[in-house]
């Protein structure tokens, strides 16, 4: 559980699309792929109180039909960094991989023109 | 040989007098020019503030360009002219075609997908994925 934990605290600030849950399990592509029966998804059928709805995340450039990530629009760039100016990782954003790897170099290249933060000033 | 595109952003002083960035902006069209380059846009950003601070500054003023050109000794000079320029503070260059080629890429596949088949296109792909995720946790009981 507390893995499950770390996660969620840290991400209100920068992910604002929907609640962000623990590993993306039946996102796209999922991280395991088929689980062995009786794995951490049979856990909160169990415990009855902790059972809740995971929402599902989507990939915000996938919903766009994004082709291309503009460095130059730091303003859509802005939510995917953390407040100290790291990058989020896609579990929790819900960043597909291809848009993902896309997003880091445009961020990369955002901050060396000084459009983004390579990390919080102070 | 291919013809490459390029991004040209560079930053100037805040305390900048208009003038002197223009100036600028002419030596680069200049040099561009001379090396069989073209310039298909100049679009001066004006100041923006900068996320951190460069040369104790916290402000610039921001000048993007495109430049086109067949060979890559143009932007070896163009980087080379924005280092002694006094006002610049911070330059960029970022070759775009290629991305440009992959995202015409990927639009034309798409269409040629979408016109494939028309109608299933847009149901597709938000109906699969919302009961496979929802479902598991419960049938594993």
């Amino acid at each position: 559980m507390t893995e499950e934990n770390a996660p969620q605290q840290q991400a209100p600030p920068a992910a604002p699309s929907g609640p962000p849950r623990h590993s993306g399990h039946g996102g796209p592509g999922g991280p395991g792929g088929p689980r062995p029966p009786g794995g951490r998804p049979g856990g909160p059928a169990k415990r009855g109180k902790r059972s809740f709805v995971r929402k599902k995340k989507v990939c915000r450039f996938c919903v766009d039909k994004a082709d291309f990530i503009d460095y130059k629009r730091a303003e859509i760039l802005a939510p995917f960094l953390q407040e100290r100016g790291k990058i989020l990782p896609r579990r929790i954003t819900g960043t597909c991989a291809r848009h993902q790897r896309w997003l880091t170099v445009a961020i990369k290249r955002a901050q060396n023109i000084a459009l983004l933060p390579f990390a919080a000033e102070l | 040989m291919e013809e490459r595109l390029y991004d040209l952003i560079f930053i100037c002083r805040p305390d900048t007098p208009e003038p002197d960035v223009d100036k600028v902006i002419a030596t680069i069209e200049h040099t561009a020019t001379e090396k069989g380059a073209k310039i298909e846009k100049t679009e001066k950003w004006g100041r923006k503030r900068m996320a951190y601070r460069v040369q104790r500054l916290r402000e610039g003023l921001y000048v993007y360009m495109v430049v086109r050109s067949s060979h890559g000794e143009v932007v070896k000079e163009l980087e080379r002219r924005l280092k002694v320029a006094d006002p610049v503070i911070k330059y960029l260059t970022v070759r775009l075609d290629e991305e440009l080629k992959r995202q015409e890429k990927l639009k034309l596949h798409r269409e040629r997908r979408a016109a494939r088949r028309p109608r299933k296109t847009t149901a597709a792909p938000a109906a699969p994925p919302s009961p496979a995720s929802s479902e598991p946790p419960t049938a594993t009981l």
